[in-house]
């Protein structure tokens, strides 16, 4: 027989899950176990300081941290540091993007392009981009373009590889479906191969995104006046732990907006696949 | 009276593995006139989306020719709108998007791009459905967008790749029914992929049995089933006389296809 027992069409989202309540209750506990998580560790920490199982010198209470972080950021000099290194990095990063993410394209459409850059890529995606830093001195000096380069040098091959890899794996059959409604080459590229990459190549400038944090931390570890890997490296130099670990903690908290913001742009460029993202 | 869709001698070699040499298709000659409905049926493997891809100018025939017109088939053939059986759906365009697709390649102009695609999204019961994406709809959902955008590009042929294939029994069913009202109305020269004996019954104007690898037409039958036709038909007698005339030929076929797998063995 042909007709049988068979469920009504859904709409996709939602069939999975089993009660809308059931799941906010557990994004709730999840939250909260969260904050406690986060609030257990801090007063562990501050008994082990303050009850004097680990000597200050070691490791500062995270009172003594939140005194420190409160004095930098009423100076200013916490934001200075922040606002230099973001720019660092978003110059390089730039940069490497535009660069690296039209030539991916490219290299993924046509072959003899890829075969030119393949023994490059080879030769240069071993490389960490602290390895640049010498020569970095010596072509552009101590400013803001070494900085940029490290960013660039560190970031550009990884780029290049996730859009050359996003690009060759857009679906035969959709640019196959496209010609068979009469598309051209230059509208199989614009219609088919650029929307059916992007998914990829932002999720690998997501990635990159915070590869590129770490170039601008050790470029300015080694030779800085300015930024939060220059903040660190200062505060090392002075004995003043507290202050290290406001650098540190000022990393985190900029590379989480960063990645905050990159998901704000992914939502936005990325409208189709909301419905699949909007579980998690 | 010229034939719009014809195959002449068709031969198709694949190698595979390097340097074994498979004949999907062999000295396969068919033709498909204006208005006409075919289904070619036959079991897996028998040449069957070859044959559909030749027409489409997917690949190209290892010898003989695929004609359109006359005029052999040297490219992709928009001319030949083809329905695949994983839909093929743009999944960055939203439905309305896709049924444009075809009208947008064809340089018509945005707001009569609308207007029609809203028309055949219509024609496909999905109205409402316009700005969804093609990942939030089902299956049965998706190949009714799949039928739209092409049937909005307005191709000459259509040619459809066990589109149903992917498909529940009763989304099948429904479908059928709808592209059986569709087909009815625009009287478009269909060549449709099949291997369920009852799709080419309820569908077909005339069924083409194919044999077993090397695919060539086993059997011709002139499907008379009465038009306007409903799912109902499978009910009639003459239903049923038809099916087992068109499952005989196809049995021996699979028998054949046994044999030869138990001697190579």
């Amino acid at each position: 027989m042909t007709v049988t027992e068979s469920p009504s069409e859904p709409l996709g989202q939602a069939a999975a899950e089993a009660s809308p309540r059931w799941s906010w209750l557990r994004q709730r506990a999840g939250l909260a176990i969260k904050v406690l998580s986060v609030l257990a560790f801090l007063a562990l920490w501050t008994a082990s300081t303050e009850l004097g199982w680990v000597s200050p010198i070691f490791l500062p209470s995270p009172a003594a941290i939140a005194r420190q972080a409160d004095k930098l950021m009423h100076a200013g000099d916490l934001w200075e540091a922040i606002i230099a290194s973001s720019r660092r990095v978003f110059l390089g990063y730039a940069i490497a993007a535009a660069v690296a993410v039209p030539l991916g394209i490219v290299m993924g459409v046509w072959w003899p392009a890829k075969a030119v850059m393949d023994p490059f890529i080879s030769l240069l995606r071993p490389l960490p981009s602290i390895t640049w830093i010498p020569l970095s001195i010596l072509w552009l000096g101590i400013g803001e373009g070494q900085k940029t380069m490290i960013v660039f040098m560190g970031t550009w091959i990884y780029i290049l590889l996730y859009t050359v890899e996003s690009t060759k794996r857009v679906d035969p059959l959709l640019i196959r479906a496209a010609r068979n409604l009469g598309a051209s080459d230059l509208a199989i590229m614009r219609e088919v191969i650029l929307p059916g990459a992007l998914p990829g190549i932002i999720s690998g400038l997501k990635v990159t995104l915070a590869i590129s944090w770490s170039c601008v931390i050790s470029a300015e570890m080694v030779a800085a006046q300015t930024g939060l890997g220059a903040l660190i490296w200062f505060a090392k130099d002075w004995g003043n732990l507290a202050l290290v670990l406001v650098g540190m903690a000022g990393i985190s908290l900029t590379v989480l907006v960063a990645d905050a913001v990159a998901e704000r742009i992914e939502w936005l460029l990325l409208p189709w696949e909301r419905h699949r993202r909007g579980a998690t | 009276m010229l034939p719009v869709l014809s195959a002449d001698r068709v031969t198709k070699e694949f190698v595979v593995g390097g340097r074994q040499r498979l004949v999907a298709v062999r000295d396969l000659s068919l033709a498909v006139h204006e208005g006409e409905f075919v289904c070619v049926v036959g079991a897996s493997g028998c040449g069957k989306s070859t044959l559909l891809n030749i027409f489409a100018g997917f690949i190209r025939p290892s010898s003989g020719r695929a004609l359109l017109h006359g005029e052999p088939i040297l490219g992709i053939e928009p001319r030949c709108g083809v329905v695949f059986q994983s839909y093929a759906l743009f999944p960055w365009k939203t439905v309305r998007g896709n049924v444009e697709f075809g009208l947008k390649m064809q340089g018509v102009p945005a707001a009569e791009r609308r207007r029609r695609a809203e028309q055949f999204i219509g024609l496909v019961k999905l109205s409402g459905f316009e700005d969804r994406y093609p990942g939030e709809l089902s299956g049965g959902m998706q190949q009714r967008v799949s039928l739209a955008r092409i049937l909005a590009a307005n191709p000459e042929v259509l040619l459809m790749d066990e589109p149903f294939g992917a498909l529940d029994a009763m989304t099948r069913q429904i479908l059928q029914e709808e592209l059986l009202r569709i087909h009815e109305h625009s009287r478009k020269t269909t060549l449709f992929i099949t291997h369920n004996i009852d799709e080419a019954l309820i569908l077909a104007d005339r069924i083409v049995v194919m044999s077993a690898r090397p695919g060539r037409v086993k059997a011709e039958l002139c499907n008379t089933l009465p038009r306007p036709r409903h799912i109902d038909i499978q009910l009639s007698p003459d239903y049923a006389r038809l099916k087992s005339t068109v499952w005989s030929h196809v049995e021996q076929e699979l028998l054949r296809q046994m044999e030869a797998a138990v001697s190579l063995a």
